[in-house]
Formats: C-alpha cells, structure tokens, sequence
C-alpha cells in the first residue's frame, strides 16, 4: 500500500560516491551535489582534502556532521560518512541537511546575538560605573583639599575684622568674608552633590528646638534684606511645635537655600518667609513653608527644570549662575525627608517657593527643655591646655589666634605624630586636638597610641580636626576613642562648640 | 607539487574567527555578524619567503564557550591552531590558561598561535590592565576590520608548518 505514496513523495538526501585511493571519483549515484565521475574528489571542494589523510586508515568509520559545502556558488549543509576500504573502493555517503541546519543556524544566531549584547551591555554599565565613582572620588578630595586653605582665610579675616581698620579697609574685608562664605557654600555643595550621587548622603535624626532655629534663619535674613532694603516679613502659626525631631542641619539648607535666592534675586519690595501647620497626627507633624519674594521672577521655559540640575549637571548646558547648584540640592533632600516643593512665579512680578515638610513629633517637655538650655549656658572657667597636633602652619596659627582671643587656653603645638606621646607623659593636657592629616599618622592611630597609655589617658577628650566630612568617616573616628570631630573649614564658633563640651566633662 | 597544512579557528562565538578568515583570503570585512554553525572550509594558497607554495585549508569553526565542547571530528589531521579570542570582551579570555592547556595535553606536537582579535576597540591603558593573561599566551593583537597583523599571523603560522 505504502509503495505508490513512497514513489510519490519519499525525496531522497543521501548521495553515495565510490573513490579511489587518490580521490577519484568511481561511481555516483543520485546527483545531488555535482561531482561527477572521473572528478578528483579533493578538487570539487576544499574539504576533501581532509580524505588524503584517511583514505589509507582502512576499515574505519569517519563521521562529520554540519559541514558547509559550496557548489557552482550554491550552499549546502551536510552530514558526511567516510568508510576506506582495502579494495581501492572508498565509500563516501553525503547526506543534505541544509533544510535542518539552516533552522538551527537562526536559533544559534538569535542565542549569540543576546548573549552578546548583554555581555557588551554589562561592560558598559561597569565602565559608567567606574567613571562616575572616579569622578565622585575626585571631588571629595578637591573640596577635602580646599579645607585647609578656606578655613585660613575665614578665621583671619574675622580676626582682621575685630583689629582696627580704617571703613575703607573694613570694607574690603566684608567683601573677602562675603567671598569666603560663598566660596565654603559651593564646596558645601559640590560635596553634597557628590554624596547624593554616590548614595552617601545620609539624615539624621535628631531632636531640636524648631522654634529656635527658625527665628534664628529669619533674624538673619532681616538683617540682610535690610541691608539691601527690603523688607522682610517673618510669619509663624501659633501652633508649630517647639521641639521636632528630624535634621535640623538639611533643614537649615534648605530655608538658606531658598531664602538666598530670594535676597539675590530681589532688588525692592519685600521677602516673606510665613511656615503654618498642615496637620498633626500621631506621631508627626506636617509644615507649610512659603518663601515669596517681590523680585525679577523665573521665566516659563526655566520653571520647569528648575529643580533638575542633576541631569545638567552632566551635559554641558551651563549651570545658572542665580541657581546654583543649591535648589537640586533643596529638591533631593525635600524628597528624602517625605516632603515636595513647588513654585510659582511671575516675571517682574516676583516668585514663591511653597513646600511642605514631615518631622516627627518630640515628647520633650518643659523641664528637660530648661536643662538643655542651663547646659548651654554653663560657661567655661579658668585656664586650659591644649595640645594641639597639626603640620599644615596656616591652621596651627589658625587655632592659636582664635584660642588665644579668648584667653581661656595654654597651647602647646607639635607637628609631627611621634612627638606626641612625649608631649603627654606627665604634662597636664586638658585636651587634645589631632588632625587628621598628620604625615605618615592616621588620626585613628594617634588616637589608639594614647589611649593605649596608663588608665590617666584613657579620658582625656581627643578631638579631631578632620578634612574628611562624610558620614561614614566621623563615625569610624568616634568609633575609634576619638571623643569628637570639628570639619574644616570651621569658624570661631564651630572651634569653640567642639571642645567646650568635653571641657566641661572633663573638669567636672 | 604544492603541500597542503590544515589550520583550524578555534574560540568563543562573536570573537571574530570567520572575519579574520574573510580578510585574510578575500581582503573584505563586514560589520554584520552571521553565526557559524558546524565548519566552513576555505582555501588560500601563499608563498613563504623561502619561495615554497603552501595552501592553506583552513576551517572556520562554529564558536564554543568551551573547547572541550568542539566535535573532535573537525580536529582531524589538523596542522595548526588559531586560537582567537575578543580584546573588547573579557569572557572570550577569562579562561585563556584552560583552553590552551586542553589543546597543548590533546595536541602536543601542534602549533597554536594566540591572538586577540578587535585590537581596534580597544588603546595601550586596556592592554596594559589585563597583561597578566595576555602576555604569557599571545602572539598576535589582530583587527580583521583594519587588516592589522592578519597576514603577517597566517603567514608566521605557515612558515612553522614547514
Ligand atoms: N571592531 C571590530 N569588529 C570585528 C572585528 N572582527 C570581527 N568583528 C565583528 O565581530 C562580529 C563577529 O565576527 P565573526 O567573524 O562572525 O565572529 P566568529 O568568531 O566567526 O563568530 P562565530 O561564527 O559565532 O563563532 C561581527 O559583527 C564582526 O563585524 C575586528 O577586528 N574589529
Ligand atoms: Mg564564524
């Protein structure tokens, strides 16, 4: 039954050629390939020239699967047997898989292709990478690198300040001191850039008077808007709380930020800083802060990418001088603390920041209120001394002028690490000032030497001075019995704040 | 009579062993990549400067992320390897040391030239990183899309097969 369809539609593949032992073709059967009788086997494709090898290993069996072969410009995929014989009569059968093997052929090209491209992609991922960690590495040491030189010309130019100066002169200095606290701010804010990049900037949380802080922000800025003048209107509801907890330092950042602008960008009329109470629930309180100024105002196309730095900040579109880099800075951190922020503005007109701010409610009460301020007022008496270990000379005199102005403090200076040991062993040193880029001495293990003296040591408050600002870094440095960490570039005050706790822990 | 030598292309898919062919015998290149599968066989027939003709048979085989994955089939009578792997991707050479072991403990007596195909992806800085792999096993950095080195790797190969 079978035989009438076989005859039909049974389509042979095999072709079976007979050769000699110099590869000349004896006898063919179906024609599938054209090699013909007579032919020289290894003439009608280079593949054949594998067979001069074979044809005298007798009574074997070679198999080859998937060879393409080309003739007359036509390709063909084959499997191929190879059986050489004693009697000179070789036996090649060639079956035609190209059907098959071209099938096969698009499966492997869709597997290579995507496993190439996901290779190629992961190697491109790892190249950015390393470039935005070298380029985020770099900017922590350049504004680590600044420290020491800023911090100098802060506190000197203080120092000139106070000495007497003629109004010209006095002038001059308000411009340097100007210049200093913007130059400090763009550092701030480079650095801040480069830890939220990098995912190293972290909040606090912490309990502080809100109160406080916000009458502190708006008295300052009176002054200054005064000083331009414009007026300044300061409106807080009854209702805020006193004590939240959350960061007070972002929080700061976030009003000079916004109220900085607003003073740049006004030149009459007035500013208003006005923070109301959204809603209090349970455990948190939600605020309202309007900035609106009477200034030149933003305009449309500028509105929208106001708070976008970031991704400017890698295309060459310059960065807005008005701006800075201060309201991508403002945006991330409004978004890290479960706020939002908006604006709305008017060219001539004016413009008004509006956002609103979630800190977690304190259980401070009034008493523990009033110890914290005692505390605060407790002020420092008698003589003490200071050992102070640094080698950059600016900040040695630094330190010496503005301890000195106080006449609270004996300061003894060395420069080089392994001088301090002898410098303590049986001399009166209330505390101890070590920066952190004392040559061949880590601070930590300046640190860890003293401490590592008789028992007398082990309390003795080492502070350190430190070029390193991130948080990771303050941590491993209090981690390591170092007792506190003052970040250059610091003033009078952050100098003063610094030690005076560990002063008073340590006479009492 | 001219003598005919095997050379056989070994190496991860997409490194660039069928380019490298194409350049050597047709003097052509193309950015598009078709994936070889099973052998292709081509020929080319040079003179080496001691004035011999030698033809080359050389078989252009499918990739594999692993040697010992080839069909021994394909490695018959074979006179000489072209190992090849891609500069620009360092999974077709992280296991450089074990797959030139495979062939020197399977195939002693042959030569192998190592080459680094793509040398036009990469610059002197890359090289220099990952020299430890690189310097003890290649002969040859090669560009089939530039010509760069081909003919001078093919021909060195042939002269050693003489
Ligand atoms: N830039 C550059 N690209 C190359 C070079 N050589 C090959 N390529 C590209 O690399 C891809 C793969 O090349 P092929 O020669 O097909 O690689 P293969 O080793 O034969 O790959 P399989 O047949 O799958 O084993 C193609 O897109 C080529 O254009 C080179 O020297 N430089
Ligand atoms: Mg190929």
């Amino acid at each position: 039954m079978l035989k009438p369809y076989l005859e039909k539609y049974h389509t042979n593949n095999f072709q079976y050629i007979l050769v000699d032992d110099s590869g000349c073709v004896l006898e063919v059967d179906n024609p599938i390939f054209p090699i013909k009788v007579n032919d020289k086997i290894q003439d009608t494709h280079p593949f054949f020239e594998i067979l001069n090898n074979l044809i005298l290993i007798k009574n074997e069996c070679f198999e080859f699967t998937c060879i393409n072969l080309e003739f007359n410009g036509k390709p063909y995929v084959v499997d191929l047997t190879f059986r050489p014989q004693n009697n000179q009569e070789n036996l090649l059968i060639i079956e035609n898989l190209t059907k098959h093997y071209n099938n096969y052929q698009l499966t492997a090209q869709t597997r290579n292709e995507s496993i190439i491209n996901s290779q190629i992609l992961v190697l491109k991922n790892e190249y950015l990478q390393e470039k935005e960690t070298f380029k985020n590495n770099f900017i922590a040491n350049f504004s680590h690198q600044l420290r020491n030189p800023i911090t100098a010309s802060i506190i000197f130019s203080d120092l000139l300040n106070n000495s007497d100066l003629s109004t010209e002169q006095k002038n001059y200095i308000n411009i340097i001191q100007s210049a200093n606290k913007d130059l400090k701010n763009r550092i701030e804010d480079i650095l801040d850039i480069s830890k939220i990049e990098s995912g190293k900037l972290i909040l606090v949380d912490k309990v502080f008077n809100l109160k406080e802080l916000l009458n502190e922000v708006a008295i300052m800025y009176e002054y200054m808007a005064n000083k331009k003048g414009i007026d300044f209107n300061f409106k807080i509801a009854e209702n805020i709380p006193e004590f939240v907890e959350g960061d007070q330092y972002r929080l700061k950042q976030i009003l000079n930020n916004l109220l900085n602008n607003a003073i740049n960008n006004t030149t009459k009329g007035s500013i208003t800083l006005d923070i109301s109470l959204n809603y209090k629930r349970a455990k948190k309180v939600n605020l309202h802060f309007e900035i609106t100024d009477t200034g030149c105002g933003i305009n449309k196309e500028h509105l929208e990418t106001i708070f976008n730095r970031f991704t400017n900040l890698e295309s060459d579109v310059k960065i807005d001088r008005g701006f800075g880099l201060g309201l991508s800075i403002v945006k991330y951190l409004i978004t890290e603390m479960d706020g939002n922020i908006k604006v709305e503005s008017e060219i001539d007109k004016g413009s008004k920041f509006i956002c609103n701010l979630s800190f977690k409610t304190s259980n401070y009460n009034q008493s523990q209120k009033e110890e914290l301020l005692n505390k605060q007022l407790l002020k420092l008496e008698g003589r003490y001394n200071v050992l102070l270990v640094e080698d950059s000379e600016l900040i040695q005199l630094t330190i010496l002028k503005t301890l000195a102005s106080t006449g609270l403090f004996y300061v003894n200076i060395i420069n080089k690490g392994e001088e301090l040991i002898p410098n303590i062993i049986d001399k009166k040193v209330d505390i101890i000032l070590l920066s952190n880029t004392i040559e061949g001495f880590s601070a930590i293990d300046l640190a860890a030497s003293v401490r590592n003296l008789s028992k007398e040591y082990k309390k003795t408050p080492i502070i350190v001075l430190s070029t390193q600002a991130y948080k990771e870094d303050i941590k491993r440095f209090k981690q390591n019995g170092i007792n506190n960490v003052i970040i250059k570039p610091f003033d009078k005050k952050n100098l003063l704040e610094g030690i005076q706790k560990y002063l008073k822990k340590s006479t009492d | 009579m001219t003598v005919s030598k095997k050379i056989v292309l070994i190496g991860h898919f997409g490194v660039g062993k069928t380019s490298l062919i194409r350049r050597f015998v047709e003097n052509t290149f193309s950015e598009d990549y078709k994936v070889t599968i099973g052998v292709h066989i081509s020929k080319k027939t040079i003179t080496i400067p001691e004035g011999e003709q030698i033809s080359l048979i050389i078989w252009d085989l499918e990739g594999q992320d692993d040697i010992k994955k080839t069909r021994p089939s394909y490695l018959l009578g074979t006179n000489g390897f072209i190992y090849v792997f891609d500069l620009s991707r360092p999974v077709t050479f992280q296991d450089l040391n074990s797959e030139l072991s495979f062939l020197k403990e399977n195939y002693p007596k042959i030569p192998v030239k190592v080459v680094g195909n793509k040398m036009d992806l990469v610059n002197k800085i890359y090289l220099k990183e990952h020299q430890t792999i690189f310097e003890p096993h290649v002969d040859y950095f090669v560009s089939a899309k530039t010509g760069s080195k081909v003919e001078k790797l093919f021909s060195k190969l042939a002269e050693d097969l003489i």
